[in-house]
């Protein structure tokens, strides 16, 4: 069978899906946490995908997405390098036809698009501050000893969410701690402490936009079932949820290759499943060359040099092939 | 034999407005000008260092191009701007920089910092030759030379905004050299994008990690306020129900309703640095009106980080929606259910 792979690899999880010329899932989705070593977890992706792929299975194109698209692009050779904005956007119309909106908040970023007529017209990212990502809620959960597994589930039994700052992260914290020192109860706490994430969510990244119906709600944040609760109740609408919401991405771009590869009649730059058995080494160093002081970044695999990245002024970027293909 | 002064002037803030007029003023008064070099890394962080938390990133990078000259000339010029047009002001931050710089950086050059101040009823160019002429009665006692000094720099500086105005870009303009062909990349049709912003954030490489040439590489012709005519911003600016009292943020404001209505622009990204108390408001116009006309607008907030990866993914993000939008906006969805089945 004729494939294409997609590959999201953000700051928490690397995501990796396999989709046939139809745009159906061909394997289920893998989804692995990135941990901080992007190049092992594609690696490890790749090696879970090829145990998977039966002999008649070809890759026909591959693109990456995600904050570490630039670097995984250049481990598998890929077709298409796309920002997230644009993979999510295909993604989720690609879900639900008919979307006008689309909420996604992953591990360290959130943002919302606005969709009409099944083209993005506008969307937001989050700015300066990170509050209200996925990783707070991950924080706030293992200080209140539950999993982020059980976090959702407890919020959905508050009787009475109590407010709690939601303009600021660290204010929310100490917030909510003088909550649970005042005596509630801890779903009515938990679920508070969504609210505040969606009321915060909707001020800053949503801020005059149009929240329109059919709302889609993705990324890894949208497992939490408090969190969904919390977006239905601002918004006064259903709130749907795709079957594949926490890897959107790596599915956006996945179709976005294929249309590549069908529409260029090119062949895939996919350097295949051996990736997986080599060695890469990364290592950046400090440029002397003016007062700036960049960190390149470097990427060898078996000491010979795959890219660089991370000038201002290019002078070690232009020094080899362009990484993007 | 007597020794050439050395003035230094930080290539920071209004220097990108006003850096001719002072330039051939000193020049022709015989003394020797010293620019700081770009901003760099090390200018950031000096001025991080010196100045207090609450300014903004530009302000930050101003202090740093001082603490730079400050061992190197003999003076520096810092006028203390308050009003360059009729009834309206300069940022106050801009007026209370040299006091700002006396309290907080030691070991400085004397300062020369003659106010600029148009007054109730005063004009943007009688300020400026007021200002001067201050200055240059602190450096020599020949008053023929200080205004013919004073002439030859009005000139340079007309000249100069006569080259922003033909279409120039502002550092091809201050440097005075010919205009440069535009790349063309592609066979197809470039976006045209609308820039606004301050331009001591805008043309400076560094704050702005090099936001026009990393559009112009995405297949993008950039288009800032500076190719406006002074008096296309003002008509624009007035059609607000009340006077913008800030020159800098009137513009903004102006500029971005001018490329609103010109239609011959694709998108508009709207450049700010964070922490600038008149642009939180000057934001807000300009997001709304730009709903109103159905532009596609973008705001990007820069402050000190030096990752480029998140400005990265807006500009591609965004230059790809409005190409996206272009291509199919009277067409059928390219998402859907129309064109993916085969």
């Amino acid at each position: 069978m004729d494939l294409f792979l997609g590959i999201d690899v953000g700051s928490v999880s690397t995501n990796l899906v396999v989709i046939d010329p139809e745009g159906e899932m061909y394997l289920s989705p893998l989804y692995l946490r990135t941990q901080g070593q992007p190049i092992k977890a594609v690696q490890q992706g790749l090696s879970l995908l090829n145990e998977r792929l039966t002999k008649k299975d070809r890759i026909c194109g591959v693109g990456t997405t995600g904050s570490a698209r630039a670097l995984a692009g250049v481990l598998v050779g890929a077709d298409l390098v796309k920002n997230e904005i644009t993979s999510h956007a295909v993604a989720a119309l690609h879900a639900v036809p008919g979307v006008q909106t689309v909420l996604e908040i992953g591990g360290q970023d959130s943002k919302i698009i606005i969709i009409k007529d099944g083209i993005v017209v506008d969307f937001a990212m989050n700015t300066v501050c990170a509050a209200g990502t996925g990783s707070f809620l991950d924080q706030q959960a293992s200080r209140l000893n539950l999993s982020i597994e059980d976090f959702g589930d407890i919020a959905l039994r508050a009787t009475n969410p109590v407010r709690i700052a939601g303009r600021c992260t660290v204010f929310a914290e100490s917030d909510m701690i003088h909550k649970q020192q005042m005596g509630y109860s801890l779903p009515d706490i938990v679920a508070g402490l969504c609210e505040a994430l969606v009321r915060n969510y909707l001020n800053n990244i949503g801020k005059g936009l149009e929240i329109r119906p059919p709302v889609v709600f993705q990324g890894g944040v949208a497992a939490n079932a408090g969190m969904r609760e919390a977006f239905k109740k601002a918004l006064q609408t259903e709130i749907i949820v795709p079957q594949h919401f926490d890897v959107m991405g790596a599915y956006g771009v996945a179709l976005l290759a294929r249309d590549h590869i069908l529409e260029h009649g090119e062949k895939t730059q996919f350097r295949g499943f051996g990736v997986t058995n080599q060695q890469f080494q990364n290592s950046s160093f400090i440029c002397q060359g003016c007062p700036n002081a960049c960190e390149v970044i470097e990427i060898k695999q078996d000491e010979s040099l795959l890219a660089r990245w991370g000038d201002r002024c290019g002078r070690w970027t232009a020094s080899k092939a362009e990484t993007s293909a | 034999m007597i020794r050439i002064k050395k003035i230094g002037i930080p290539r920071a803030l209004l220097y990108y407005y006003y850096y001719p007029l002072w330039y051939e003023f000193f020049t022709r008064l015989g003394c020797e000008v010293v620019l700081s070099p770009e901003t760099n890394k090390a200018i950031l962080d000096q001025g991080i260092k010196s100045t207090l938390s609450e300014v903004c990133l530009p302000v930050k990078v101003y202090f740093g191009h001082v603490a730079y000259l400050a061992g190197r000339v003999d003076y520096l010029f810092v006028p203390r701007i308050t009003r360059v047009e009729a009834k309206e002001y300069i940022c106050p931050k801009f007026m209370g920089i040299p006091d700002m710089l006396k309290a907080r950086i030691n070991k400085l050059p004397p300062l020369i910092d003659t106010t600029v101040d148009a007054g109730k009823e005063g004009n943007p160019v009688q300020c400026w030759v007021d200002c001067l002429r201050d200055a240059g009665n602190s450096l020599t006692a020949d008053r023929k030379l200080i205004e013919d000094a004073l002439e030859a720099a009005l000139q340079a500086q007309q000249f100069f905004w006569k080259r922003l105005n033909s279409g120039l870009m502002l550092p091809d303009a201050i440097k005075g050299i010919a205009i440069p062909e535009i790349p063309v990349n592609s066979s197809s049709k470039p976006l045209r994008i609308g820039l606004i912003g301050h331009p001591y954030n805008v043309y400076d490489p560094f704050i702005s990690m090099n936001l026009i040439k990393k559009l112009q590489q995405l297949g993008a012709v950039v288009v800032t306020p500076e190719s406006l005519q002074a008096d296309e911003i003002e008509k624009e600016a007035a059609s607000l129900p009340k006077r913008m009292f800030w020159t800098l943020g009137k513009r903004m404001v102006g500029s971005a309703f001018r490329f609103f209505s010109s239609q011959k622009l694709d998108g508009v990204i709207y450049l700010t640095s964070f922490g600038c108390g008149p642009e939180a408001l000057v934001e807000e116009l300009v997001a709304r009106t730009a709903k109103h006309q159905n532009m596609p607008l973008m705001m990007l907030t820069i402050d000190e980080h030096t990752g480029e990866a998140g400005i990265n993914t807006r500009l591609e993000a965004f230059t790809e929606m409005i190409v996206w939008r272009l291509k199919y906006a009277n067409h059928i969805p390219p998402y859907g259910e129309s064109v993916h089945c085969r």
